[in-house]
This record gives C-alpha cells, structure tokens and sequence, in this order.
C-alpha cells in the first residue's frame, strides 16, 4: 500500500475555482472527473497519462471501455462508513482486470486500510489527521483470511492441504503487540 | 458441535489484539468516540442506556459447558453476575465498562468465542435452527454449511460497511424454528426431485417499522454456489441501497422497490461473477471442503443409539409428566431426547441467567448432554444430547437448578428484548410486562389449557422481541414521553403450527402498561370462549378474525378510557 502524501501528488484535478471547465489542455497527471472524462476522452492522446475520480454511486461499468487508457482511478469516501468503493474497486480488478492505481480519497482512516488493501486499492490519501504508523499496523493483524479477495482470489478452504498451519506456525512468534507504539 | 482450528483460534485472538489497538488509541484520544463507535460495534459493543452493552457470538447457537463457565466468570469480574439470550441466540451483557472491554475480548478468545459482527452494518452473526442436527424432521444437518458460510462472512473486506445490518438464517428442517422468512437472507436446505442438495433462498425479510416477509428468489441453488450467489445479493445491495435514510435502508425496501429488476441485477451479478471474474469461482465448495468442516461437528465420544424402545412409563409424577410433555423434544438418534432448560420463570427476565445459572446449565451439560448446549431462537436452552434414560434424573436436577419450569411453547415461554430498563433506543420497557404476564398466568392448569402460543414483546419499533412474529405481540410506543403498548394478533414466526411467516395486525390504539395484563387476558378468554375444539390460539385469530377480540381488549381500557375522555 502507497500513501499519498498530499504535497508530493503529481495528480492535479480541474474542479472548482475557475467555474465549470469549458476546454481541456491534454496535459499528463490530470485527474478528471468522470463527466470531464466523458466528455473529452475522445480527444485524449494516446499514451498521455490520465486520472479518473469516480463517485461511488457511478457504475464501474461505465469506466470499463476506457479502463486501459487509465493510469489511475480515485475512488472516493464522502464518508468513511459509506462502503460502496469496496465493490468498485473489486469489480475494477476482478471483473474489469484493472492494473492501475486504485486509490482510496476523502474519508480515509487507518481501520479501513485492511479492507481497502483486500478489495483492491493500491495507494490511499490518508485523512490529514491520522497516523501512517497505525495505518501499517493496521494491516498486520490477521495471520490470513477465510475468504479469498482480489490479491489472493483463493479462499483459505480452497489452498492446498496445511496453508492454515502454515499461517499460523509463520505468524505466532511475531504476534503484534497491540497498542504498541503508542 | 465445531471444533476450532489453530487457525480459528489464532484470528479471534488477532481480532482481540486488533480491538486492544482501537480500544488503546481511543483512550488516548487518537480515535474519536464517533469514529471508534462502528469499530466497537463490529466487536459486539453498543454503548446503552447504563453502560456499554455486549453482544458476544454465539454461532447458530451451539455452547459448550466451558464456553458456558466463562461466559459466568465474565458476568463475575466484569458485569452484574449476569446475562441475556437472545432471539438471535447470542448473549448479551449490560454492565461492563468499556476501558475493561478488551480484556473481555481476550477472555472470550481464550474460550475460541468473539463479538465479530453481532452488530453494525455487515453480515451479523448466522442464526438456525436450535435443533440443527438433532432434530428428528431435519432433510439435511445445516450446521456444516452455516459454518462455511460463518467463515466466509467474517470480516469480508467488501461487505463490512453495508447500508444496514444484514441478517442470515438457514434451517435444515421441514419445521422451520429459525423464522427464515424473517430474514435478510433466509435459507431453506432441501433435496430436489433428482436428489440433490441446494438452497431455497429467500431475501427481503425484515422487521422494525416495516415488516416484510422475504420473497423467494431461487427455488433451488446448488449448494455448492450459495457463496457466490449470497456473494452477488450482497454486492447489489451494497452498490443500490439506501444511505440517505437509516429506516430506509434495510436490503427489504430495495427489494419491494426494485422487484423483478433486483431479481434480474442480483442473476446478472451471479453470472458475471462465475463467467467473468478473476477467480470467480474459487468460492464454490468443494466437496473436500464441506467434508472437511461437517468433520468439524464431532458428534460427543460415548453416544450409544439404543438398539430397543425404551418400555413405557407408567405412573409418572404429573409434575414429571408436565415436564415430558413441553421441554423433551423428539431426537434422531434411538434413546435419546433433547431437553429445554427454561430460562421463563418468575422473577428473571425471560432469556437472563445468572452467574450462577450459567454455571449450574454448564454442570447439567456436564453430566447429561456430554457438554453440549444450544441457545434458542424462543431464548431458552438446550441440552442437546440426553439419553432418554437419564430423563427423571436431569428433571430433578434441573428443577434444582430453576430451569424446570415445564412452559415451553406456553404463553409464559414469551420472548422479549431487555426494553427501557437497559437499551437506550427503547421507548418503554419489556420486562415489567413480561413479568406481570408471567405473575398473572402462574397457574399451570391455565395455561396448559390456553396450550401452543408465541407471546412476543419489544420495547420498541426495532423490534428485538420480534412482536410482529407473536400471535400475540406487544410494541412498547413512547407518547408524551409515558409507556405505551400497541398490542397485535396472529403474527407468525413461518412454523408448522402458525402457519406461513405474516406481521400481525394491530387491535386498536395502545394500551397504558398497567392495562396490558388484563388484555392479554381478555384475548386469552375470548379464544378460550370461541376455540373449536383442539384449535390453537393463532388458529382461532385467523377463523373468527380481529373483531371479538378487539371488543373484549377494548373493555380492559382503565387508564386509556379517562385519556381518552379527558
């Protein structure tokens, strides 16, 4: 997992100050909305690096067509408990086979990384207050999963014989001290 | 019952640790109140009335004694030295303050126990059956699926952050004690004509303001897909339904307002899943893997099938008699019964034990049921492996032990939420009308003779005593801050007996709380004058109608008439 911190994002998005955007200088690592994206993929060049920023009430499958020329898709959290970009970015992985940055904006704290890392996202924006030090120890709670997930789509049950030993003798000696670095 | 893995045991104590973590940042005032609050309630922690409330997991019911012993040291060190059941066959605890909640966490853990999802917006905790394997009218034992299903479910990274919480229930019976239909998701194992194995699947069904009974949406899916499928009717409900309003958000209002065209997104979904996606199909069972986990359910060491009938028994104390009749329940192994332990007697509130209660269910476990138990849907429990020989014994001691009372099935075997006394959402409280029912039908003789009647009470419209399941329900209702209680008729859980699942029907404006004894009554009697011969109470409602009971409720009107008139 990637974290974005705000003032080292090359990704620059065209909403707001100057009023509804009329026309658009193709220019690499533009991060556009989906209605600016619709509205202009026809004229984007070929190769030129470029951003979509999906709602989360957007159907993925709207993007999927255009999914190759993407090097990112933001998927956004007006609230954190709001938990619909899970299944967009599942689907952008598992059903579109999306192989860009999938990343996490807006409400992002340090107990979602476990399930963003699981559905898909690659690279968060975390909200400004939380701690990148709990986010990392945030995923390294659970020795495995029972279900499978983008990463691994193989359930536990599904693995060869042993792999839930083999989890739990790999994770005992290194048991997480909770709390721990607070 | 289910053995734990390594693995099993090592992810509830990793769950622990992780809720130590939230619990340690949230003291220390890195984690805010709001955003650890559905942290906390995805381990099982409200914050009520009182204190934090919780709701510890007790998967389709099964307990063991041990589990049982710990759960009454916790009521000990960290509570009032006592518990509640619930309708959902968990447990529930009111007193524990919230800076010790993750040593209770670690306690349960060590016990192979959690509070994983038996609150907020996911999948909660999957309930069946109380008889699940046991029962002598069980097609197929569901215990095995529902554990697959159990682990599936467990901390799905797309599925915990739903529009509302999402219940499942599964039976493998033709009786249907787990109220199917009343669920989200409600699941029906049965064989088809050419002898296989699938789900009837049901989705929709819901209580609280809105009672709706689920619609079916496969007749029959092949057991080995009901991942995918569940998988495909979650996602279209996490994508499609409502956020903008918490009583409108429950997956049965999308589907009554989507009907056939839910039905066609949640088919597509499934076909994409298996034709589509990456790894689409990892998640059908194999076989291998469902012999693996009904390997799991290790029936106890020592059962012995009686090879004979047992001889009739003659010159039965009427006491003893009374007890065959309601708690013995038929079983499928020759020679044995199972036993309800009733948590419905004078004095506690229906479904609460205590400390020592919990102890003395654990030591009769011990001895006859070689340490099993099962908590019910009705909230009581069961001993789910008594020989039929150790009847008259375990009778003497679990009338010992308070948990003889020979209701089950009777009005005073009601079930009922905790209410007004210790939830804050309630508008009123349950237990005082659960116990002035109870202190008015104390005769045995009356109530045997009043026979089969589910006596439901919530404390308020999120309905957790399940009042529109009752034949006779009872809804707390706040009106200018006083307790209210709209009472129902001919509500159904979907048993044999009480006909397919239906809400009942509200008999008129609500009743002052000291009036409702006397209307339970006046309903009482009016059956009791209009029944046919052998007909149950739900029987009689659904022949004569609302109207004779409506007239008879209406004279117990005291307080309600000089309101009224005022």
């Amino acid at each position: 997992m990637r974290f974005i911190e705000p003032r080292r994002n090359p990704w620059r998005s065209l909403s707001g100050e100057d009023g509804p955007v009329v026309g658009i200088q193709p220019v690499a690592n533009l991060l556009l909305d989906f209605g600016q994206w619709h509205a202009f993929r026809a004229q984007w060049p070929e190769g030129m690096r470029v951003g979509v920023a999906l709602g989360n009430d957007v159907d993925v499958e709207e993007l999927a067509p255009d999914l190759p020329r993407l090097t990112l898709v933001a998927l956004n959290f007006p609230k954190w408990v709001d938990g619909r970009a899970y299944s967009q970015a599942h689907l952008l992985r598992a059903r579109y086979r999306f192989e860009g940055e999938i990343r996490a904006t807006g409400e992002v704290l340090v107990d979602m990384l476990p399930l963003l890392q699981r559905t898909g996202f690659d690279a968060v924006v975390l909200r400004g207050d939380q701690s990148q030090d709990a986010a990392r120890r945030a995923l390294g709670f659970f020795p495995g999963h029972y279900q499978g997930d983008v990463r691994d789509a193989q359930p536990l049950f599904a693995k060869p014989d042993g792999t839930a030993d083999a989890l739990v003798r790999k994770a005992a000696p290194q048991f997480v001290s909770a709390g721990e670095g607070i | 019952m289910y053995q734990y893995t390594e693995f099993d045991r090592l992810f509830v104590q990793r769950r622990a640790a992780q809720y130590r973590d939230q619990l340690t940042r949230n003291l220390a005032g890195q984690l805010s109140d709001d955003e650890f609050r559905p942290l906390r309630l995805q381990n099982g922690w409200y914050v009520q009335r009182h204190a934090p409330m919780l709701r510890i997991a007790v998967p389709y019911g099964e307990i063991n004694a041990n589990q049982l012993r710990a759960l009454g040291r916790i009521a000990r060190e960290f509570d009032r030295g006592y518990g509640h059941f619930t309708t959902r066959q968990n447990l529930q605890f009111n007193w524990i303050p919230l800076d010790r909640s993750s040593d209770v966490m670690e306690a349960l853990a060590a016990v192979d126990m959690h509070g994983i999802q038996t609150s907020g917006n996911c999948i909660r905790n999957i309930t069946s059956d109380a008889f699940a394997g046991i029962a002598p009218d069980e097609v197929v034992d569901p215990r095995p699926y529902i554990e697959i299903l159990r682990q599936w479910s467990t901390l799905h990274p797309e599925f915990a952050f739903l529009p509302r919480k999402f219940k499942i229930a599964v039976t493998g019976a033709i009786e249907d004690r787990a109220a199917i239909g009343w669920h989200d998701i409600g699941l029906q194992l049965l064989k088809n004509e050419a002898g296989e194995l699938g789900f009837k699947v049901l989705v929709g069904g819901g209580m609280g303001r809105t009672p709706v009974i689920g619609i079916t949406i496969r007749e029959f899916l092949p057991w080995q897909q009901v991942l995918v499928f569940i998988e495909a009717i979650v996602r279209v409900y996490n994508r499609y339904g409502r956020r903008d309003n918490m009583y409108k958000a429950r997956i049965k209002i999308l589907v009554k307002a989507e009907g056939k065209k839910f039905v066609d997104a949640v088919n597509t979904e499934f076909a994409n899943i298996l034709e589509r996606d990456a790894g689409g199909t990892e998640h059908v069972i194999p076989q291998a893997e469902f012999d693996r986990v009904a390997a799991s359910f290790r029936l106890p060491e020592g059962l012995v099938e009686a090879t004979e009938a047992a001889p009739p028994q003659t010159d039965v104390e009427p006491a003893y008699a009374r007890w065959l009749q309601r708690n013995v329940h038929g079983h499928r192994l020759a020679g044995y019964r199972a036993v309800t332990l009733s948590l419905k007697r004078p004095g506690q509130p229906p479904g609460d034990a205590t400390a020592d209660q919990m102890d003395g269910a654990a030591a009769l476990a011990d001895r006859y049921s070689h340490g099993e138990l099962r908590v019910t849907h009705d909230q009581n429990l069961v001993l789910p492996w008594v020989r039929q020989s150790d009847l008259h014994a375990l009778w003497l001691a679990a009338r010992e032990a308070s948990f003889a009372t020979p209701n089950i099935g009777l009005l005073t075997d009601m079930i009922a939420c905790p209410g007004g006394d210790l939830c804050a959402l309630a508008n009123a409280r349950s237990i005082p009308i659960a116990a002035a029912v109870t202190e008015r039908f104390s005769d045995l003789d009356e109530l045997y003779d009043i026979g089969d009647i589910d006596l439901h009470i919530s404390g308020c419209i999120n309905s957790c005593g399940h009042h529109h399941s009752g034949h006779i329900g009872i809804l707390g209702v706040d009106k200018d801050g006083a307790e209210w209680y709209q009472i129902t008729l001919g509500g159904s859980d979907g048993s044999t007996l009480s006909g397919g699942a239906v809400p009942g029907k509200v008999i008129g404006p609500s009743f002052a709380a000291d009036e409702v004894p006397d209307v339970i009554e006046a309903v009482v009697d009016t059956y009791r004058e209009r029944r046919a011969a052998n007909e149950h109470f739900i029987d009689t409602v659904r022949r004569v109608g609302l109207d004779p009971f409506k007239v008879s409720a209406n004279g117990a009107r005291r307080s309600t008439a000089a309101a009224h008139a005022a």
